[in-house]
């Protein structure tokens, strides 16, 4: 291996990994999330390194079975979730350092850290594999280690569901994708990643399904996605930063490293599009309703898969159709969107975090007034709210503007099946846009009722902010969601996409940091100008808020979060399936004295009584079938053999 | 080296945000004027919001105890991104804008800004009144949304364009619009303002302290001068929304190819820069004109109609939505 930044930085990793692996104490906690920050330093600057020149290198490397060989490749797309793994992991190992210190016992955190490391380690070495066998492997190794970290608090009841949730779902997207590889195999003699352009359609299309649904299981897309919301809040805050903001994108890395290596077909674009559409309105719709902080950014991350998987659906369509300019920008908006969400999704559920801990509830209804005692961590969970809801001139406003553009332009299709497909993007523009705009009321109310007026309960009154060392981890990600915002154009052109500005660009983007300074200055000029209004001497005024008539603002007057989300739980009704019922029951005959009576509101929880919980039992029917057929008796397991050599006596003589 | 595109765009910068944010006040009083000669009553005088804006800019500002750095940024930041959305849509005369400046999506997020940060102050001071109306502003927004960006996408296919600039350019460059569609799209743009101004059947600026409000139940802890930048915020936007649809739909008057006659005419002699300067006037008062005539249609709208139930809205926004939706159609078909 000829790349010394790469090397350095896996074995940097793999050296903090086995130290906390081994021994346990503080110094050696703090030492591994050191080197796992140099480390990530290192490869962030090599993927850098690799997307500017636009190098490929090939690493051929351990064999030891002859199909079954570890290689692997760095091209641009790899090279680009390398960075993105690496910048989330900078300021996530930083956060680490203090956050790992609150749990009691010592063998615990040095093992939290050192699963940590390797979860990193895993997530790398998947996204730089060449071939279907170490593609595999570090994709188990990663999903094996993060379902540990999952279960890391296994006395709470919650952990327990989490992870089995996680560990089925998980196991289930690994057998498409076995089947996958091995159907790869079988038709070309090798697991490399080349053999896909060798398919035939009609396998192609298969290995394009197999694979699509494995990875939109790990992506968490609809209706896959029921793992994502148990998996975040049971897992430490740190982990669900890496798990949401890294490892949903290595799923998408395995889709695109796919896609982009063979001729797509026009129905996989139209299949993608509608999951995205799907997921991004559904995971929203959810969110809204959540008031767990938590389990409420998990499905914002299904939305956000939703939105990268709309990208993908688009530059699918768009390609088959001919269109190469739109099918870049589509690209770009999805793998730039990809590294957003990275960015603000791992600084959310930082903050998150460090709200958790801080005032030991996950639960909106008791936060509220945090800015007055956390006032850091208030404005880096604006910062990240600021990019998600997806306002300019942040860099959640960018992906989310590309894709628009891409949308707006696609009367440029032509063809027979143009008609059709124009009517789908409009339906499809409009679930983007309204999930678009129901993503900022969201984080309008989780900002505003976390945060703001007064404290709901005494453990936010008791909050206090956090240690300089974990503001910092959650300065990384925020400083980089605005400058990857304002810079953007120039990055794109910088690391050669065929979007930006300019003369030479195939489609522009506006330049933020245009947008960005004129909005300084216009900042300045109103503040300039107003400032020596109004009364100048006396000291400022400071009135309770009015309290229609009360003497007093109690935190009780506020409005709550279930409030908040009102107006939209009562217009989306029908898709959250809230079932009323009512049993009253009277003293007379007539139904005119009420004895008593009992009311219930509930929430259909729909995929999971209707899709997962049918498909277990179904599953547990099977099973218990299968096990009346162990008995315990000797003379039934001979019969069981002799009916088996008959079995197979009949099939060598039928049929091989 | 300064260009002539440059000069162009800079004498944009100051020329723009500056008519609108001057003549912005007037037509708040002018539709309140209408309203009240519906009602039968005589009415604010038409400066009056002038001499509102005026008594508040010089009174104090109080904040709750309670309230944050939100309350206190917000005023200011909404002017400042209000007035940076005004160089998206061009008045006057339509200069030779950088790339990005003009583009409609960026135009509707810088919306967003304005609404995000103005829910965020409603719910700051604490006061069950700004959550309810951070609350019905935002849910309401969410929903009016698809047909916002429909019917800008319906004005992006039928004037194979995304820039607002390059839209105006085009209808003002043909004396009757461009196409027929076009009608079809104002009907939901016009809907838009509706929504997006506050006003009925979506909510009712003149109400204070009732339960039907919205937009006054966000802003009810803004006071002195910081409500003076929220209301001029408002009349802002409204009067950037009914430029869009002015210059789809009647564009005459707005100068299209003016820029470089204007350069040409300040570099060259005083009798072109005259001529230059009487054109960009009388495009001043044809939008001042057309401007007042869609406030007395707004006024008009709004004296015919009752407040709607909050839940009964999202099939108001459905007829919007139609129409745009219904654009898209007739050009994917056509």
């Amino acid at each position: 291996m000829s790349e010394p930044l790469l090397t350095g930085g896996l074995a940097l990793l793999l050296l903090g990994t086995a130290l906390s692996f081994l021994y346990r104490s503080k110094n050696c906690r703090t030492v591994s999330l050191g080197l796992t920050f140099l480390s990530s330093g290192l490869l962030s600057a090599f993927a850098a390194g690799m997307l500017y020149g636009g190098r490929e290198v090939l690493i051929e490397s351990y064999s030891f079975l002859s199909p079954l060989e570890f290689s692997f490749f760095i091209d641009r797309l790899s090279a680009g979730f390398v960075l993105l793994i690496s910048l989330v992991t900078l300021g996530v190992s930083l956060y680490s350092i203090k956050y790992v210190e609150d749990e009691k016992s010592e063998g615990r955190k040095s093992l939290h850290v050192a699963l940590m490391n390797l979860f990193i380690f895993s997530m790398l070495l998947v996204v730089l594999s060449a071939n279907g066998f170490s593609f595999l492997f570090f994709w188990e190794l990663m999903s094996i280690s993060s379902l540990f970290l999952v279960i890391y608090e296994y006395e709470k009841p919650e952990s327990g569901k989490a992870a089995l949730f996680y560990f089925i779902m998980t196991s289930l997207s690994t057998v498409f994708l076995f089947s996958a590889f091995i159907g790869l195999y079988t038709r070309t003699g090798s697991f490399d990643f080349r053999g896909f352009g060798l398919l035939s359609p009609e396998a192609l299309s298969w290995t394009f399904l197999s694979l699509f649904f494995g990875f939109a299981i790990k992506a968490g897309a609809v209706p896959f996605h029921k793992w994502l919301p148990y998996a975040h809040p049971a897992s430490p805050s740190n982990i669900s930063a890496l798990m949401s903001g890294v490892m949903l994108k290595v799923a998408i890395y395995g889709l695109l490293r796919f896609l982009l290596a063979v001729e797509p077909e026009l129905w996989w674009g139209v299949l993608v599009l509608a999951f995205g559409s799907f997921s991004a309105l559904l995971g929203v719709v959810y969110a809204l309703k959540e008031n767990d902080i938590k389990r409420m950014l998990a499905y914002s991350s299904i939305e956000n898969v939703g939105l990268i998987l709309i990208g993908i659906g688009l530059y699918l369509i768009f390609r088959v159709s001919g269109l190469a300019g739109l099918a870049g920008l589509s690209l770009a908006a999805a793998g730039f969107h990809c590294l957003n969400h990275a960015l603000f999704k791992s600084l959310l559920f930082m903050a998150a975090g460090s709200v958790v801990h801080e005032t030991g509830t996950r639960n909106l209804e008791d936060l509220g007034g945090l800015v007055k005692h956390m006032p850091q961590t208030a404005l880096l969970f604006l910062i990240g709210s600021v990019s998600i809801a997806a306002l300019p001139p942040m860099n959640g406003f960018v992906s989310e503007l590309m894709l628009f553009q891409a949308f707006f332009s696609s009367s440029a299709l032509a063809g027979a099946e143009a008609p059709f497909l124009k009517v789908l993007l409009v339906l499809s523009l409009s679930a983007f846009a309204l999930t678009s705009a129901l993503a900022a009321t969201l984080f309008v109310k989780v900002f505003g009722i976390t945060f703001l007026a007064k404290p709901r309960t005494e453990g936010a009154e008791r909050a206090r902010e956090v240690p300089k060392l974990m503001l910092l981890g959650q300065a990384i990600p925020a400083a980089l969601c605005i400058l990857t915002g304002l810079f953007s154009a120039r990055l794109f052109t910088l690391f050669g996409l065929p979007v930006g500005f300019g003369s030479g660009a195939e489609a522009e983007v506006p330049d933020m940091l245009f947008v960005g300074g004129i909005l300084m200055v216009t900042y300045l000029l109103v503040w300039l100008s107003v400032r020596n209004f109004g009364p100048s001497s006396g000291p400022r005024v400071c009135k309770e808020t009015w309290g229609c008539g009360g003497l007093a603002q109690h935190p009780s007057m506020e409005y709550s979060p279930a409030g908040f989300s009102e107006p939209l739980v009562v217009i989306f009704k029908k898709i959250y399936r809230t079932q009323l019922s009512s049993s009253r029951s009277f003293a007379d005959s007539q139904d005119c004295v009420f004895e008593h009576g009992t009311a219930e509101i509930r929430l259909i929880k729909f995929f999971e009584e209707y899709l997962y919980l049918p498909v277990a039992q179904a599953v547990d029917r099977v099973s218990m079938k299968v096990a009346g057929l162990q008995n315990g008796r000797l003379d039934t397991y001979v019969l069981y053999v002799f009916l088996a050599v008959i079995a197979l006596m009949g099939f060598t003589r039928w049929f091989a | 080296m300064i260009l002539n595109s440059d000069i162009s765009f800079i004498l944009f910068c100051l020329l723009n945000p500056g008519f609108v944010l001057l003549i912005s006040p007037l037509y708040m009083s002018l539709i309140k004027k209408v309203k009240a000669a519906a009602q039968g009553r005589k009415g604010p005088r038409l400066l009056q919001s002038y001499y509102d804006l005026r008594k508040l800019l010089h009174r104090e500002v109080v904040y709750s105890p309670t309230s944050s750095g939100i309350m206190r940024v917000t005023p200011y930041l909404n002017l400042a991104v209000l007035l940076l959305a005004s160089l998206f849509v061009p008045v006057i005369f339509i200069p030779e804008a950088p790339a990005g400046i003009g583009n409609i999506i960026v135009f509707i997020y810088l919306l967003a800004i304005e609404r995000f940060f103005t829910a965020l102050s409603g719910l700051d001071a604490g006061s069950p009144f700004g959550g309810m109306g951070s609350s019905r502003a935002m849910s309401l927004a969410a929903v009016i949304e698809p047909t916002m960006v429909i019917a800008f996408a319906a004005l992006a296919y039928v004037l194979k364009t995304v820039d607002l600039h390059e839209m105006f350019a085009i209808t003002s460059a043909s004396a009757i619009p461009v196409s027929p569609t076009l009608v079809l799209v104002s009907i939901s743009l016009f809907i838009i303002i509706i929504v997006e101004t506050g006003r009925l059947p979506v909510d009712n600026p003149a109400t204070h302290l009732e339960l039907t409000m919205i937009n006054e139940a966000m802003i009810l802890e803004q006071s002195g001068k910081n409500l003076a930048l929220i209301e001029l915020t408002h009349s802002v936007k409204q009067t950037l929304l009914m430029a869009v649809l002015i210059n789809i739909l009647v564009p005459v008057g707005l100068s299209g190819g003016f820029s470089g006659g204007l350069t040409g005419g300040l570099s060259g002699g005083s009798n072109l820069a005259n001529l230059a300067v009487s054109g960009l006037l009388g495009s001043a008062l044809a939008f001042l004109v057309k401007a007042g005539l869609l406030a007395v249609i707004i006024g008009l709208f709004e004296s015919s109609l009752s407040k709607m139930r909050l839940f009964r809205l999202p099939a108001f926004y459905m007829m919007a939505f139609f129409f745009s939706a219904l654009t898209i159609l007739m050009e994917v078909f056509a």
